[in-house]
């Protein structure tokens, strides 16, 4: 008796997850809006734009655009005020390392992988551009020790403090700027470097463009994958390799005495837990979503060049490479998609 | 719709241009951008030498010597030992110092325009237009050639600053002349006096109260780009606003707001005081 009805309620069970499996809706057609972090950095932009032809076309999403500093977007991504933030490096800010734990934020998937960051000069400083008659200034250069060479700190000379060179860090108050401030005392180089902050990504581009036109030396931090990256032939400086333990005394300890490169990023699509729960068929899709960095890189500098907004960047994306992202989405949603390229 | 075929576009052209100007002339403008530091360096050495307590009291001295009683110096004083006690007095310092180059290119650019915008009807057809665009255009459209141009940090910063706060000095200055009564002119004509001895012995001086109340606009508005140009790389009391709110640290942002709300009271009692004194005389 007890076992018959064990097998009826186990049945009726059966039955009613499977009726409402059949009838489960995707998560846009239930009528709810898409919440996108519209961030203001360009692959961040690119990539909001690129998940807004993707669902909004593809799946028929309402799609908001909410826009807003990685900060705020951050914090309205843990409470619940955005749905999905398209482009975070894991590990780089103690408000999202607590969400994590805490479990109200979870990483969907990588828009890239391998994301690289480090301190650059153009490449014709070290190795000269026959082509457009520079010689170059210092043939030697290759990693960060050499910089506290006084020859190499001249060159890189700070209008504004003549004796010391000048080092471009992040725009004030990022994430990377306290990084890159830490590395500068680690490496011992900030008694011969200004620890300048441009302000705003703006302002360092324009730096550093206007160096490159103007085919001057110039010092600065820079990521991946970004248009600059695409457009002008730059340098890595070389650094001592990454360790956790060098890593550690970076971040924490106070004086800090050594310093060593970025661990190579780890940079995810972060969506809100209980925005996932609801949405198994969103977070599938963007566990899909992995473009290469030469190809994230390629489109920033199409933006950049033919200064495109990033929504035609996405566009040029969309038509350029089908056979990537004709993976991720089905076959009805891919063909949708086209249908909105036209 | 309006129609496509009507369309055009100026972007292009002008980022030629921009890229055209780099290229070409870029070191002769980044040698104008270090004569521009240099005296500003100058008066930030100036100001960052001068012990604390000497510099509160050069402040109150002079407040003293506008106003003539007690109270505005000791509010003065007050004022900016609380900016001190803040933890801001360096960077109160290098904020200052950008502000007074500004006010000074201001003053040695605003005056003579305005004279001249009161003089020559031509000019005030073609000046006053452009006195709203400087005003009403948003500053990062021609702050970011500016960097590409002068180079990061203080002096795109200056320019930046004059360019939104001249406008209400060539404005007042233009007002002050005219305003000046047509019979005392006419006196000094009947006199015999030269048109350049009509301007400095008796229109100029007459504008004076009118002018500093300019001046007094023009330091206001200086300071409310602060903020701005601490995006393009300027230190002092905007860069730490920056900070606070980039990192949501509200108290942060709110001290240094706090900063600069002190260095704008300073500032504006001093000059107003030095109009009226002006009135009074």
């Amino acid at each position: 008796m007890s076992l018959k009805r064990k097998s009826l309620a186990a049945a009726a069970l059966f039955l009613l997850a499977a009726t409402y499996n059949a009838s489960a809706e995707s998560y846009c057609e239930q009528g709810k809006p898409l919440r996108l972090a519209d961030v203001s950095w360009e692959s961040g932009a690119f990539l909001t734009e690129l998940l807004t032809k993707i669902f909004g076309d593809g799946y028929g999403c309402e799609i908001e655009k909410v826009s807003g500093n990685s900060l705020i977007m951050s914090h309205a991504l843990i409470t619940g005020d955005i749905d999905i933030y398209p482009e975070q490096w894991v590990g780089r800010t103690e408000v999202m390392n607590k969400a994590r734990a805490e479990g109200t934020v979870r990483a969907a998937g990588h828009p890239y992988l391998d994301a690289r960051e480090g301190w650059y000069v153009p490449d014709y400083v070290v190795n000269g551009d026959p082509e457009r008659g520079i010689e170059p200034l210092a043939p030697e250069l290759k990693s960060v020790e050499q910089l506290a060479d006084p020859k190499i700190r001249a060159l890189f000379s700070d209008p504004e403090e003549p004796s010391k060179g000048r080092f471009l860090n992040c725009p004030t108050g990022w994430s990377c700027e306290r990084l890159n401030t830490a590395k500068l005392e680690g490496y011992g180089l900030d008694e011969y470097y200004t620890n300048f902050l441009p302000g705003s990504g703006a302002a360092l581009d324009a730096e550093v463009a206007s160096s490159y036109l103007r085919k001057q030396p110039v010092l600065f931090y820079y990521w991946n994958p970004t248009a600059l990256m695409g457009t002008y032939k730059l340098l890595q400086l070389e650094e001592p390799a990454y360790s956790d333990e060098c890593w550690d005394g970076l971040t924490s300890s106070d004086p800090k005495t050594q310093a060593c490169a970025f661990p190579l990023g780890e940079v995810v699509y972060d969506v809100n837990v209980k925005f996932a729960d609801q949405a198994p068929d969103i977070i599938e899709i963007l566990s899909k979503a992995t473009i290469p960095l030469e190809t994230i890189n390629e489109a920033l500098a199409y933006m950049a060049k033919e200064k495109a907004e990033p929504a035609d960047a996405a566009t040029w994306f969309l038509k350029n490479y089908a056979h990537l992202w004709t993976n991720w989405v089905s076959t009805e949603a891919a063909e949708k998609i086209n249908q909105g390229l036209n | 719709m309006f129609p496509k075929s009507l369309e055009f576009s100026i972007s292009q052209p002008i980022n030629d241009f921009v890229a055209f100007l780099i290229e070409s002339y870029g070191e002769t403008f980044r040698a104008i951008s270090n004569f521009i530091l240099s005296g500003l360096l100058q008066i930030e050495w100036v100001l960052r030498a001068l012990p604390w307590w000497g510099t509160i009291l050069i402040f109150m001295a002079v407040a003293y010597l506008c106003v003539r009683n007690y109270k505005l110096p000791l509010l003065v004083g007050a004022l900016l030992m609380l900016a001190g006690m803040l933890g801001l007095w360096d960077l109160t310092m290098q904020t200052l110092a950008l502000m007074l180059m500004a006010t000074l290119i201001s003053c040695l650019v605003g005056i003579p325009t305005g004279v001249l915008v009161a003089k020559v009807r031509v000019m005030r057809n073609i000046l006053i237009p452009m006195l709203d665009i400087m005003q009403t255009m948003p500053s990062f459209v021609y702050l970011i050639p500016a960097i590409m141009l002068f180079g990061l940090g203080k002096v795109p910063a200056v320019l930046a600053t004059i360019i939104y706060g001249v406008p209400p000095l060539i404005r007042l200055t233009s007002l002050g002349i005219r305003q000046v009564d047509q019979e005392v002119v006419e006196a000094a004509l009947a006199f015999g006096s030269s048109s350049r001895q009509i301007l400095f012995g008796v229109e100029l001086p007459l504008a004076v109260p009118t002018i500093l109340a300019g001046l007094n606009q023009t330091i206001m508005m200086s300071l409310s780009m602060v903020v701005v140009s601490s995006m393009i790389g300027a230190r002092g009391l905007g860069q730490q606003v920056l900070e606070g709110i980039q990192t949501l640290d509200v108290g942060k942002g709110l001290e240094a707001g706090v900063g600069i709300v002190i260095l704008a009271v300073v500032l504006d009692r001093i000059t107003q005081g030095l109009g009226q004194s002006q009135r009074r005389d």
